[in-house]
């Protein structure tokens, strides 16, 4: 089979590979990437049952932003809260409806507080008294 | 120069991007038909055509002719509307407050519940925090996904949410007269209630 398929195969090497979404890195958990915090755009937060949930990964392959995350030594599944979106793709897959989406605003925490939207010296001046 | 009077309102894109919008226009609406020098504008710095990003829309009322045409942002508003309160969870909304500021938020929450999102420089400079149940009031929220540039508004301004949001920063900050928010909203019987159902705690 792999024989078959192999003059269809193009080997990427290792420094041409292009990194999620072709533009940007997956994003990494503790907002180190401020500009492109979406986790404050989350109006419904997705909450695993882990008792309903059968480790299918359908959630992991669905999630646009790369955030649905395999913890636990890859045996649950978790949630990366600074840049989800709360778009409910992982909820929309799930076979078991094991994910939950619930009020953001009934959480006490869960999304980096952002001083401003694109906070750039040049702009930070402009609110200034 | 007399003094203006800005106001920001915060939606979310292109759920909210028609409604935000309503409410500023809306407000300068009704204080055109008072005779005030007004502007409203929409963002262009948010990209405000991604769903559910937090977007900001603008408006400036005033007594006397308003100079500063081409600044598209209010950095330092007077009054702020949220039209969807999980917003302030992820973003200082009231950054550059004018003290004596005004805070309204579309929520069925109690406004204590919701001032820890302020941060402390910013509260102190409120003036008074109010909540309105305004999806409850007026459940429409009309979405188009035309773009929020360059978009036509066929349909009223003022029918949905933005109506109640409209009628309860007017109840709150006084900055225009209720007779006039409730002319210039297509749905009359929102504005009135977004107006009368506020909730208002005053800080200082
Ligand atoms: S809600 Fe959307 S962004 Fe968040 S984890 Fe699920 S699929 Fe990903
Ligand atoms: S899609 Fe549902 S069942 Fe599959 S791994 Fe995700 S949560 Fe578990």
């Amino acid at each position: 089979m792999k024989e078959r398929y192999k003059k269809y195969t193009v080997e990427i090497p290792e420094e041409m590979a292009l990194p999620f979404a072709g533009i940007v890195e997956a994003p990494k958990v503790n907002g180190e990437q401020p500009m492109m915090l979406t986790g404050g755009w989350r109006i419904y937060r997705p909450v695993v049952d882990h008792d309903k949930c059968v480790m299918c990964k359908s959630c992991v392959l669905a999630c646009p932003d790369a955030t649905v995350l395999l913890v636990d030594g890859g045996q649950k599944i978790g949630f990366n809260l600074d840049y989800c979106k709360g778009c409910g793709l992982c909820t929309w897959v799930c076979p078991v409806n094991a994910i939950d989406r619930v009020p953001e605003i009934d959480f006490e925490d869960g999304v980096p507080f952002q001083d401003a939207l694109f906070l750039l010296p040049h702009v930070e001046a402009l609110y200034a008294d | 120069m007399a003094k203006t009077t800005e106001v920001t309102v915060w939606a979310t894109g292109v759920v909210q991007d028609k409604e935000g919008r309503d409410v500023c226009l809306v407000l300068t609406e009704a204080a055109f038909n008072e005779g005030k020098f007004t502007q409203a504008f929409d963002n262009y710095v948010d990209l405000p055509d991604r769903i559910n990003v937090q977007v900001r829309k603008y408006a400036r009322i005033s007594d006397a002719e308003i100079e500063n045409k081409f600044e598209y942002e209010n950095h330092r508003p007077n009054i702020v509307g949220v039209c969807e309160a999980t917003i302030m969870k992820g973003i200082n909304v009231c950054k550059g407050l004018q003290d004596g500021g005004y805070l309204i938020i579309n929520s069925t929450k109690k406004p204590e519940d919701l001032l820890k999102y302020v941060p402390e420089k910013e509260k102190k400079r409120l003036k008074a925090i109010a909540c309105v149940d305004a999806l409850g009031i007026a459940p429409e929220q009309l979405i188009d996904y035309s773009g929020a540039e360059g978009a036509e508004d066929v349909s009223a301004i003022g029918l949905g949410l933005g109506s109640a949001m409209a009628g309860a920063i007017a109840a709150v900050s006084g900055i225009v007269k209720k007779e006039s928010v409730l002319g210039a909203a297509a749905n009359r019987t929102s504005a009135k209630r977004g107006y009368d159902e506020v909730k208002i705690k005053v800080l200082k």
